[in-house]
């Protein structure tokens, strides 16, 4: 069997010359761009151009059609002062914050008891807090509805049986409408999150576990003083993977209120779309979205900056 | 004979791909179809539109003595996605279609910023010649100028169990609203039965439910020229009815008169009565509680004490013709042969219940022995005639999305007593004025 050989392979170049094509002259040097030019090149047809597009949008009054009108930063000074827009923007911080101090943190807990020793039907378990994932919208519309009725749902006549009360308009009342959308937030995302925290979980050395009981930490301490430290970069990575999906949450106020009562539930991402798609304000739109843009971009770098995401954690 | 390369091959293939997609995306014939086969690209949300061109291509009493033959090629698409999309391929010059089926609620999308003047057909010459007698234009209008034909009156009548008002002693023939609040005030309180309901989900289902109320109290939302005409006596008398309804539970607060806790009121007995269109016989009372077959009737609605109309309208889909293409010519042709002649307003009815929008076809012999096998073989059309001689003008202006969403929260907040009707109209007025103002 020959070694292989490590010299350059002979070009097509004219050997009496040292003339050629282009490509025979230059090819070792532009072949690697070559190679990478794909990306760039959707990077910047799907990308880029859209953004710089949305950019220029923003700065004009246009309907779909015909030819948009100039306005400068006319957009976005009635941003600030539409009430509209800063309604969205306080449910959206609402559904942030929630989701950040509730989802991120039920996930961990239930991961962690998913991670016990012992635990028997584990995996049945584990589909049963992935499934509200893969569950088509539509059916978690219908049976939400069902459930949140007023007059008719499940919850209502559970909380009547249970506690002799349950005349609570779920849908109807402002308070109570954002408190559904953040109860089918934290139903649909929780098992989501809880993957990658087992995932994180079950890479956290037994023996550092053994080691603090054999210390004499109890289980809350070893939670603490060992699982949290060794999850801190899965925690980062879906804390701030959390925060910037939340920050465009659409779906779940979308579906379940259409943004009502009124606009007690519209989200930012929501706004947008209304403003676009029902009201063919495109200019207006795309203001509000290079708004979203900048504020989720300007969140996601401080988070990924305050928690260190991909940064070695010793 | 040399044989070609593999890099001349592989080169010859990209440049043939090239050219293909060069060409296609070059501009398309605009040559007039003036006669022969055409093929129509219709674009609707609704079966019953499929069937109904389908049948009408076909049948020689609509389609017959044409210079053309049409050819129907169907896409359906959810109501929304059908403007935007149209926008979109006329913005890219792409495959607009030649007929658009635009639901009412959707229309006023197009009526700002000259798009309908620019998409669709002006149809004033084509409707000339019904003056009158032709029904529910005015939603599709702008500047004065109708560029749509709506598919069905939508006429809204009082649906009821004969049984239940039998059993309670609630007369059939009740005159007015405010008298038959009264029964249904007694029927709350002693049997926990509602004779009617009020949409409490989404906005476009509480304005709308409201709407239809106040335009048979003879009031309005826009008036003809596009103005909001919400500031009135009657807005804030009908929503204080409507709340006064829900407080004494005569009338049952429903997230909308189609879902699931719609359907557990019907059933469960609940809900003895309602307003509604003529299609919630069949997208309402016979989806949800097919086994009450017999048990239901409709007559007009009663009126309100303080005047108005004797029926109200609510809902509703126009088709548009799309100006400017070779087919349009085929197309416009094909909207008036299936719209403006009696042949066409008769298969409509049969193919999906959609009612005429041509006054004479409520006299048509034919319809007129229409029976309704799930309203115990009621005439209809008795109901029907008498509510179209007396309907309300609905009109709408660009900015109707924009009230939509502003004034289903305060109304919400007057049905639920959380304020006053007047506070919650000019509260929607408000926020209405402060959105347009852009």
């Amino acid at each position: 069997m020959s070694a292989p050989t490590l010299e350059r392979p002979p070009t097509t170049a004219s050997p009496a010359t040292g003339q050629g094509s282009w490509w025979s002259r230059h090819q070792r040097e532009a072949a690697p761009y070559a190679f990478v030019s794909p990306f760039f090149v959707l990077f910047g047809l799907f990308m880029a151009v859209p953004i710089l597009v949305g950019l220029y949008l923003s700065c004009t009054e246009w309907a779909g059609l015909g030819t948009p009108e100039w306005v400068g930063l006319r957009n976005y000074a009635d941003l600030l002062t539409d009430a509209s827009f800063w309604t969205s923007v306080g449910n959206t911080a609402l559904y942030v914050v929630f989701t950040l101090l509730v989802v991120v943190p039920a996930a961990l807990l239930i991961a962690q008891a998913l991670n016990a020793r012992g635990l028997r039907g584990r995996d049945v378990f584990r589909l049963a807090f992935f499934m509200p994932v893969v569950i088509s919208p539509i059916v978690i519309t219908l049976v939400f509805g069902l459930f949140f009725d007023t007059e008719f749902g499940i919850v209502n006549g559970a909380l009547k049986a249970v506690f002799g009360f349950g005349g609570i308009d779920w849908t109807g009342d402002p308070t109570w409408a954002k408190a559904t959308v953040v109860i089918l937030v934290l139903w649909r995302w929780t098992g989501y999150l809880t993957v990658f925290f087992l995932a994180g979980l079950q890479n956290v050395p037994r023996e550092l576990h053994e080691a603090a009981a054999i210390d004499g930490a109890g289980p809350l301490r070893r939670f603490t003083s060992v699982t949290l430290p060794a999850l801190k970069p899965v925690t980062a990575f879906v804390a701030v993977t959390v925060l910037v999906s939340t920050a465009q949450i659409f779906d779940e106020p979308f579906l379940l209120t259409q943004g009502g009562p009124g606009e007690s539930t519209l989200s930012v991402a929501m706004f947008v779309y209304r403003a676009g798609f029902q009201r063919q304000q495109l200019g207006y739109a795309a203001a509000a979205g290079v708004v979203l843009f900048l504020v989720v971009v300007a969140l996601g770098l401080l988070a990924n900056r305050l928690l260190g995401v991909g940064r070695d954690s010793r | 004979m040399s044989h070609p390369s593999r890099r001349s091959l592989l080169l010859g293939a990209l440049g043939a791909a090239a050219a293909g997609t060069l060409s296609a995306c070059g501009a398309r014939s605009t040559t007039p179809v003036t006669s022969g086969q055409v093929d129509l690209r219709i674009w609707t949300h609704d079966p019953g539109y499929v069937t109904t061109f389908t049948k009408a291509a076909t049948d020689p009493a609509i389609s017959g003595g044409s210079a053309f033959t049409f050819q129907p090629r169907i896409t359906s698409a959810a109501p929304g996605d059908i403007v935007t999309r149209m926008i979109a391929q006329a913005v890219a010059d792409g495959n607009t279609p030649d007929l658009a089926g635009v639901v009412i609620d959707q229309f006023p999308r197009v009526m700002g910023s000259a798009i309908a003047e620019n998409l669709f057909v002006d149809l004033t010459d084509t409707v000339a010649p019904f003056g009158d007698d032709l029904l529910k234009l005015a939603p599709y209008e702008v500047g004065g100028k109708p560029y749509g034909l709506d598919s069905d009156n939508s006429i809204t009548v009082l649906y009821y169990r004969q049984d239940v008002f039998a059993e309670h002693g609630v007369p059939e023939d009740v005159a007015t609203w405010e008298e038959f609040a009264e029964h249904g005030e007694r029927l709350a309180r002693d049997r926990q039965i509602s004779l009617g309901m009020v949409s409490v989900g989404d906005n476009g289902a509480i304005v709308n439910g409201y709407t239809q109320m106040l335009l048979q109290r003879g009031g309005e939302v826009f008036d003809e020229s596009g103005a909001l005409a919400l500031d009135s006596p009657e807005a804030v008398e009908v929503l204080e009815f409507l709340a006064q309804g829900v407080r004494t539970g005569f009338l049952l607060a429903l997230p909308d008169p189609y879902g699931s806790a719609c359907a557990a009121a019907l059933k469960s007995g609940r809900l003895a009565a309602t307003a509604m269109p003529n299609w919630y016989n069949a997208y309402g009372l016979q989806a949800n509680v097919p086994d009450q077959q017999g048990r239901w009737r409709m007559r007009t609605l009663p009126k309100f004490a303080g005047g108005g109309h004797l029926a109200t309208t609510l809902g509703g889909t126009a088709f548009t013709v799309v100006k400017d293409k070779p087919a349009t010519e085929a197309a416009l042709e094909f909207l008036r042969r299936v719209y403006l002649t009696r042949e066409g307003q008769v298969l409509r009815y049969h193919a999906g219940g959609y009612l005429p929008t041509l006054r004479p076809l409520y006299r048509d012999p034919d319809l007129l022995a229409v029976r309704d096998e799930y309203l115990g073989g009621q005439r209809v059309f008795d109901v029907y005639a008498a509510a179209a001689d007396d309907l309300p003008l609905f009109h709408q202006a660009a900015g109707m999305q924009v009230l939509s969403a502003v004034l289903g929260g305060p109304v919400l907040d007057a049905l639920k007593g959380r304020t006053s009707a007047h506070a919650a109209i000019q509260a929607g007025i408000a926020a209405y004025r402060q959105q347009v103002k852009r």
